[in-house]
């Protein structure tokens, strides 16, 4: 077994918003190993996107991450801090959460990077498209040659503007070297005629050219682990079909791990090794492929499965899942099985906070249909599962 | 046969667009955004149509154009035998009533201020119904009508006093087809109802909208992207590239056998949510679809097309082909820099075989051979020149296509599609139609 580069426990993070609490991500676990590809499934406001800005630590005020645990392998982090932090190192494995903000700031780049779903506002509109991705290549190389200074030195850069809309003026960190890598990145991401390309303005993409100019800035610092958050969502899908090919192979050319996160099963199946479906910021079932499309436990993953059609038979009617995506406000969440309000198979058992069970050492699930048969006798009517709100406002078929 | 519900032929919409004041100053032409170029196609009564095709293809203006929301550029709509085009103002209060429409964004679509009972009962205002009611008034008419409308589509009679954003997006997309219903139509346009929802809702709707179908024997022209979405639900389809109608069949056989290049592309393109999908490589299209404003001459996808065809006395392989014509592109909108190849095969810009050599390399994969070789090889040393027009022109004597020359027209059998490697075939009769079947000479 390869592995494990990324290592995600009992994560949570939440947003104190005027509304009330937001519990976005919920006790969170799922690892990542080495050159495989991880997908993370579920539909809008599961917790998907805050799961990714929190491992790469980009959660901002109202939010926070209020607990767990981020293990990542790197043989010298765990070196460093070995003597000064033994809580945070575990063998090679380091805890990010508890290094030092600056060093964790440090890791975006070399380790972490990020591509986003909207490549248009994920650039500044005013700057040559070469001279940003440049301006991560020079942050990069920078951390390189001297990790301690870059450490400051990196601050407020995050990726370059990938991450965090730079006010300095970034003419003068761009030099002709990080030039002429930026338009070999551009180069490797499939970009015609390079060297000119560089010196166009993002307006001058299409949306397909400029998502390959993102994947190229994410590429600069070399990371070991590229997180695409709904990289092809905004895309056509013959346009897709170009991105997921290059992403494939520059994770087989660069031997990186790839955090996958989207809302459609088809891209997951193209592309990943491994999924965690998410629901109401849960990680509600996980495991490879096979077992998540093929032997599914969850209802909800089945329900999933169950209402999309297929494009190759058209047969049947659709099984969809009744009534609503949840709110995650902390005072409407029911202390039960969040998806019992929607699930066929609700019963008794169901009325209190579920574990996550292991099937196997891969499979493993967040229902008590992992331990025991449905029960019609002993079935809830699910209106009765939960006493949330939001009750009233539900249609269902 | 009987007559169909909905005839569109030749329809064209073209939006003008001022580049700039200055030329606007100036009195210069607008540009022309060729948006929907001459498309027919038939809506038979009870059935869905479905409209598919990728972002920017014309869908929408196609949907909006033939319910008169939008003024046809040329073409004509005939809907239950009038011409919709040409319809004095009672058969167009009429056409209003008996044709509705559905938009993508249950947000934006429903007006914030007003409570869903009067978004529903709004058409039947609009049009006076009832003309009279009796034992009650006319409003408590309305509001039984809208409160069994509100039923049927799934929402409770007791949401009527509630305001849009009280609602989900499913819930509000149900709202969006109640208020569509409410003039009991025959014939909806629904663009994109379920792209903005997630597929546990999506399928909801879906749902109601096959219930709906069968309930009321409504007529759908169903616009999407989604492929899987389109084949679930539509009786036939018309699948669009920039502006144009390239295929049109039953939806079993379009999907089992599609014919037209693009077709096949969408379709192997989709990811399918299945074990056997894993590790699947796709044949991508290369490069992004032309822009409307200046769509290529002859077959609009000949850019792309991994078919496109080349001269009948040339001996090429497919492959190749599509390479130099992927090159003659380039050099034609002057997307090919000799600079960077020369600063990469010979600083000096002395050996012109080197140039030729990084050129090839950098454009043309495998080996070329004979002619083929001869020509692109005269081309690439105009390039070095510095010569990119004369390049292209090379290129273009020698390997022009017919898909360049002429415009592929959609045939009329029950299953057309507008390619040239099917015309003359038996299943299709190509027949005349004044924006398709003109041949157009390359500029
Ligand atoms: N900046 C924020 N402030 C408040 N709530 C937020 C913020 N960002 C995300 N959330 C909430 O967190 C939940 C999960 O969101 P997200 O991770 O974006 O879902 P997904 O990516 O799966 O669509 C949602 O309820 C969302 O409204
Ligand atoms: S725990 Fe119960 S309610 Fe929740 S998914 Fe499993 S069976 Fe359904
Ligand atoms: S006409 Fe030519 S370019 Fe167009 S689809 Fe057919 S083969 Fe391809
Ligand atoms: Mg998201």
């Amino acid at each position: 077994m390869a592995d494990t580069i990324l290592s995600v426990r009992d994560l949570s993070t939440r947003f104190f918003t005027e509304e009330g609490q937001v519990n976005a991500v919920e006790n969170v676990s799922f690892d990542v190993e080495d050159g495989e590809i991880f997908g993370i499934v579920g539909e809008s406001g599961s917790g998907k996107s805050v799961t990714a800005l929190s491992v790469i630590d980009l959660i901002e005020s109202p939010g926070r991450v209020t607990q767990g645990e981020i293990w990542y392998r790197n043989a010298d982090l765990a070196e460093e801090f070995r003597g000064s932090k033994p809580e945070a190192v575990d063998g090679d494995l380091v805890d990010i959460r508890r290094l030092p903000k600056g060093v964790r700031r440090s890791l975006r780049g070399p380790s972490f990077s990020m591509v986003f779903q909207d490549p248009m506002s994920s650039f500044n509109p005013s700057i040559t498209v070469g001279e940003q991705i440049a301006e991560a290549v020079e942050v990069q190389r920078r951390a390189r040659s001297n990790p301690r200074s870059t450490r400051s030195r990196t601050q407020g850069y995050g990726l370059g503007s990938l991450l965090v809309d730079s006010l300095l003026p970034s003419k003068s960190y761009v030099d002709d070297e990080s030039m002429d890598r930026a338009v070999e990145l551009l180069d490797q991401v499939g970009i015609p005629d390079p060297e000119d390309r560089a010196d166009e303005y993002p307006h001058q993409f299409s949306g397909g050219m400029l998502q390959r100019a993102m994947i190229a800035q994410a590429l600069a610092g070399e990371p070991d682990i590229l997180i695409a958050d709904e990289p092809t969502t905004a895309l056509d899908v013959t346009i897709q079909a170009q991105i997921l090919n290059l992403l494939r192979d520059l994770q087989e050319q660069e031997g990186m791990s790839i955090l996958m996160i989207t809302h459609d099963l088809g891209v997951i199946a193209r592309m990943c090794d491994r999924v965690g479906v998410m629901y109401a910021g849960e990680v509600v079932e996980r495991g490879p492929l096979a077992d998540i499309f093929e032997n599914p436990v969850h209802p909800y993953t089945q329900g999933l499965l169950g209402s999309i059609p297929d494009v190759d038979d058209p047969s049947g009617r659709l099984e969809p899942i009744s009534g609503n995506v949840p709110s995650l406000l902390d005072s409407e969440m029911p202390d039960a099985c969040y998806f019992a309000d929607r699930c066929p198979k609700a019963m008794t058992d169901c009325l209190t906070r579920i574990p996550e069970y292991e099937l196997d050492g891969r499979h493993s699930v967040r229902c008590v249909l992992a331990e025991q048969e449905y029960d019609p006798a002993d079935a809830v009517d699910s209106a009765d599962a939960t006493d949330a709100a939001d009750q009233e406002v539900s249609a269902d078929d | 046969m009987t007559e169909p519900l909905l005839a569109v032929r030749d329809l064209q919409k073209y939006y003008s667009e001022q580049d700039s004041f200055v030329d606007s100053l100036l009195g210069r032409d607008p540009t022309s955004v060729k948006a929907v170029d001459g498309i027919s196609f038939e809506v038979e009564r009870g059935e869905t149509l479905g409209l598919v095709g990728e972002s920017g293809c014309g869908k929408s203006t196609t949907g909006e154009t033939l319910l008169r929301l939008r003024e046809a550029t040329g073409g004509a709509v005939t809907f239950d035998g009038t011409n919709v085009f040409e319809m004095d103002d009672d058969e167009l209060k009429a056409f209003r009533r008996d044709a509705q429409i559905v938009f993508q964004d249950p947000f934006s679509s429903l007006d914030p201020r007003m409570t869903v009972g009067d978004i529903v009962a709004e058409p039947l205002k609009i049009h006076g119904i009832p003309e009279s009611a009796d034992g009650e008034s006319k409003r408590e008419w309305r509001r039984d009508k809208v409160a069994d409308l509100l039923e049927r589509v799934g929402l409770s009679a007791n949401h009527l006093d509630r305001y849009p954003h009280e609602f989900s997006g499913g819930q509000r997309q149900r709202v969006g087809i109640a208020r569509a219903l409410a003039l009991e139509p025959e014939f909806i346009v629904l663009d994109e109802p379920v792209s903005a929802l997630d597929v546990s809702v999506q399928a909801q709707v879906l749902n109601l909208l096959d219930d709906l179908q069968e309930e009321f024997g409504l007529t759908y022209l169903f616009i999407a992207h989604d492929l899987s979405v389109v084949r679930h639900i539509c009786d036939r389809v018309a699948v669009m590239y920039l502006g144009n109608v390239v295929e049109l069949g039953p939806t079993d056989e379009l999907f089992e056998s599609p014919k037209h290049p693009y077709t096949k592309a969408l379709l192997e393109s989709v990811p399918r949510p299945s074990t056997a999908e894993h590790g699947r490589r796709v044949e991508a299209l290369s490069g992004d679809v032309p822009s409307p404003r200046n769509p290529p001459s002859g077959c609009r996808f000949r850019t792309r097309c991994p078919q496109v065809i080349p001269p009948d006395d040339l001996d090429i392989e497919q492959e190749t082909y599509r390479a130099v014509m992927d090159l003659r592109d380039a050099l034609a909108v002057g997307d090919v820099n000799p600079d960077h190849i020369w600063d990469a095969a010979d600083p000096d810009r002395a050996d012109t075989e080197a140039f030729i050599e990084e050129a090839r390399a950098r454009h043309i994969d495998g080996e070329l051979r004979g002619e083929v070789a001869g020509v692109v090889d005269t081309a690439l040393g105009h390039l070095a020149e510095g010569e990119p027009d004369r390049a292209a022109e090379t290129l273009r004597e020698r390997f022009e296509s017919p898909c360049e020359t002429q415009r592929p027209a959609v045939g009329d059998a029950s299953h057309p599609a507008a390619c040239h490697l099917y015309e003359g075939s038996d299943e299709v009769t190509v027949i005349g139609t004044t924006a398709g079947a003109a041949a157009e000479a390359d500029d």
